[in-house]
């Protein structure tokens, strides 16, 4: 139980750390940075796995992935990645992320660096359906019909190899690209995902989105492969996703299932009576329903910066 | 050791700018380099024995100062570039000018510091302030003579490196062909000639074609001191790669890849962070190579890519405190080591202003402090315990009382003699050890 908390709080001080890089003086660190999301992913790996709270990994240590879910990962190793493809621009208004929407708890780090090619097996995988790959996808359809989005879906980001490569840009991806179209393979629809996204901010980011509605996007960055010498930005784009997805997932990682209400966080309430409330940060955190009200503001945060 | 500290910033104007961010001796040791945190680059030189008083082997005074880097910002990508100095590296002196290599974050910059010591007197067109004269005035020729003067050293930039990364900048060294010197950033590492300012060769290039897929940067590179054709730069994962420029263009694939494996018994969150190579240097010899993590030091033996031959042991009280070093952010703190002249002792900082030296043939090793009191003149440096419970020894230090914000980051070795600098914070310390001034 005792790694469970400090996992917890690693995990908090680890979105901190992140959060805090992007303001910093001579642009994000990307040694630290990387470090810290290797902490961050650690951490989570154990939070997930510790059966305590009777979560996601209640039946053991978390299943690796299938081996043929990623051509570039080794089988049962996890995905080395930084986090959610799509990048985010943190100067773009972000409509945080509302109470009642539903942020599925994000898988574990497994596939989160990853595109994912075949939803299903990681579904399988992992009880937790992964939130980032939903918006991937939805994202995905999104992209390969343009730029008429709907609203309320998540953001017209293109496939983030497809852009990179110079795919088309209605989605329709070129041979070489890499990147398998979504198979759209009965998943539950969609979260509806309000945040918007476009060209990240600090690092210059590695692409550009097409964001939905009227708000003013940066251009996307061209397609073509990054021009080396003084054209080629710092791509640490994904950190801000890696706030995003850690931020706004976290919070959902203590409900037991998808979607779950707030029975859910009350009958993990039931399970720890005897915990206190919780301390503020630093201090200790316990599995409860302050912790998870403290929590929500903190994604929330990192999601309107 | 000796102390005799030198250099100390009055810090009213903010303790920022004035942070030591390297140290680094010539190749004679004749003059010792600082850069600190506000871009600026402070050269001191060693004054020559004087015979009145051969008890006192040279002092180092302040021989000159100038900017070298100013805080820029890039307005197409909204990032601002740090001024700080990361590293200075000296280039081996070819006449009576000295040249340095300095560099931040993003611009690397050869410097050349000249020495005036005469000044041209007599010129028939111009008088002593440098007027015009009045022609006809002047009735004879003379020939300007030079005249002594008070020393003046001048500093200028040669060349000027820049737009060749795209990364942070974090290791420069010097070739030893004496053209050429490789830069080093978090994914690629560039080959520079010291004339050509205009284009680089890219010999390591890391970054991978999706930036998810990034798991480790490089963190430090060198060339070795003899082959021109060698060099090794470290990961964030703990790794040495050796590689050599006349297998291919690109050095992407290693020629050895010097590895431990990790010991199972001290995992924690923390594991990959304290792995990560903070420092490494060749040895003077060229055989061994010496890297610096968190918590250890470890020399390296080029013929052997298992493991390294020996492993010393820095601050292991700290492996229990991993997790609060990790949020002040102390566990990222990168600190470098350094060989003796004779590589038989390695030294290298760690916190509450404590530095480490090891023997290598004894296996003594010795905690010293760089403090004020212990750098009045004359005064003997008294080695340091931290104890970590159990019987604690009248002077011992315990673990929890020790002042993390007091680090030794940039340590510096005489090339050649038993000459220190150390940097803690805004100050540098240089210690002589004036018993055993010979190297052995």
């Amino acid at each position: 139980m005792e790694f469970k908390l400090e996992a917890h709080r690693i995990v908090s001080i680890s979105l901190g750390k992140i959060y805090n890089s992007r303001v910093q003086r001579g642009g994000i660190k990307l040694h630290k940075n990387l470090l810290v999301s290797l902490v961050l992913r650690s951490a989570r790996q154990v939070y997930l796995s510790d059966p305590c709270l009777g979560g996601p990994g209640a039946g053991g240590p978390p299943q690796p992935p299938p081996a043929q879910q990623q051509q570039h990962q080794l089988p049962g190793e996890p995905a080395p990645g930084w986090g959610d493809p799509l990048p985010r621009d943190s100067s773009m208004e972000q409509d945080p992320e509302p109470a009642g929407a539903a942020p599925e708890p994000t898988a574990l780090p497994l596939g989160l660096g990853k595109l994912p090619l075949e939803g299903s097996p990681l579904v399988t995988a992992e009880a937790v359906p992964e939130a980032p790959r939903r918006r991937v996808e939805a994202a995905e359809r999104g992209g390969g019909g343009g730029e008429g989005a709907p609203v309320e879906g998540p953001p017209r980001a293109r496939h983030f190899c497809c852009r990179r490569l110079g795919c088309s840009p209605h989605g329709a991806p070129r041979a070489d690209c890499g990147c398998r179209p979504r198979p759209d393979d009965g998943l539950p629809p969609p979260p509806v995902c309000p945040r918007k996204r476009s060209a990240s901010g600090a690092g210059g980011g590695p692409a550009g989105c097409l964001a939905s509605g009227g708000s003013p996007v940066k251009k996307p960055r061209r397609d073509s492969e990054e021009q080396p010498g003084d054209q080629e930005e710092m791509e640490t784009g994904n950190v801000a996703n890696l706030i995003t997805i850690f931020g706004s997932s976290f919070s959902g990682l203590l409900r037991k299932s998808p979607g779950g209400g707030r029975e859910d966080e009350d009958g993990e309430e039931e399970e720890e009576p005897q915990r206190g409330p919780e301390a503020a940060e630093p201090g200790p955190m316990y599995c409860d329903k302050p912790v998870l009200r403290n929590l929500n503001p903190w994604s929330t945060a990192i999601v309107a910066f | 050791m000796e102390g005799e500290s030198i250099y100390e910033v009055d810090s009213e104007d903010g303790v920022g700018a004035d942070i030591i961010s390297t140290v680094e001796f010539n190749h004679t040791g004749e003059l010792l380099a600082t850069g600190d945190k506000g871009g600026r680059v402070v050269i001191f030189q060693r004054e020559p024995e004087s015979k009145n008083e051969p008890h006192s082997q040279g002092e180092y005074n302040v021989y000159s100062t100038f900017q070298s880097h100013e805080p820029e910002f890039d307005y197409l990508k909204s990032l601002e570039i740090e001024e700080k100095i990361n590293k200075i590296k000296w280039l081996p002196q070819q006449n009576a000018a000295h040249s340095l290599l300095s560099t931040n974050d993003k611009t690397i910059k050869l410097w050349k510091v000249t020495e005036r010591d005469k000044r041209p007197e007599g010129y028939n067109l111009k008088d002593e302030e440098g007027k015009l004269k009045d022609l006809s005035t002047v009735t004879s020729l003379q020939v300007p003579v030079l005249k002594p003067m008070d020393l003046m050293v001048e500093v200028s930039p040669r060349r000027i490196f820049a737009n060749g990364h795209t990364y942070h900048i974090n290791s420069i060294s010097v070739n030893s062909d004496c053209e050429t010197y490789m830069s080093a950033d978090d994914l690629r590492i560039n080959l520079w000639h010291l004339a050509i300012t205009d284009r680089s060769f890219n010999i390591v290039d890391i970054k991978p074609a999706n930036m998810e897929d990034l798991t480790e940067v490089i963190t430090a590179s060198e060339f070795h001191p003899h082959h021109c054709n060698l060099f090794v730069y470290s990961s964030s994962k703990g790794s040495l790669r050796l590689c050599d420029m006349r297998a291919s263009a690109l050095c992407d694939k290693h020629s050895k890849l010097f590895e431990e494996p990790e010991d199972p018994s001290n995992r924690s969150f923390f594991s990959e962070i304290i792995s990560s190579v903070s420092d490494v240097k060749f040895s003077h010899s060229g055989r061994f190579m010496l890297t610096r993590d968190y918590l250890t030091v470890k020399v390296w033996d080029l013929n052997m890519e298992t493991k390294p031959i020996e492993t010393y042991q820095v601050h292991d009280y700290l492996r229990s405190k991993l997790c609060s070093l990790y949020e002040n952010d102390c566990i990222f703190d990168k600190f470098e080591c350094a060989w003796n002249g004779s590589d038989s002792v390695i030294m290298t900082g760690a916190y509450n202003n404590f530095f480490r030296m090891f023997d290598r043939n004894t296996k003594r090793d010795v905690t010293l402090e760089a403090s004020r009191e212990s750098s009045k003149p004359r005064a003997i440096l008294k080695p340091r315990r931290v104890c970590v419970g159990g019987k604690r020894r009248k002077d011992d230090i315990s673990v929890d009382s020790l002042d993390f914000t007091k680090k030794i980051l940039h340590t510096a070795w005489h090339p050649a003699e038993n000459i220190i600098a150390i940097a803690a914070t805004n100050n540098l310390y240089i210690f002589q050890d004036k018993v055993n001034s010979e190297m052995h």
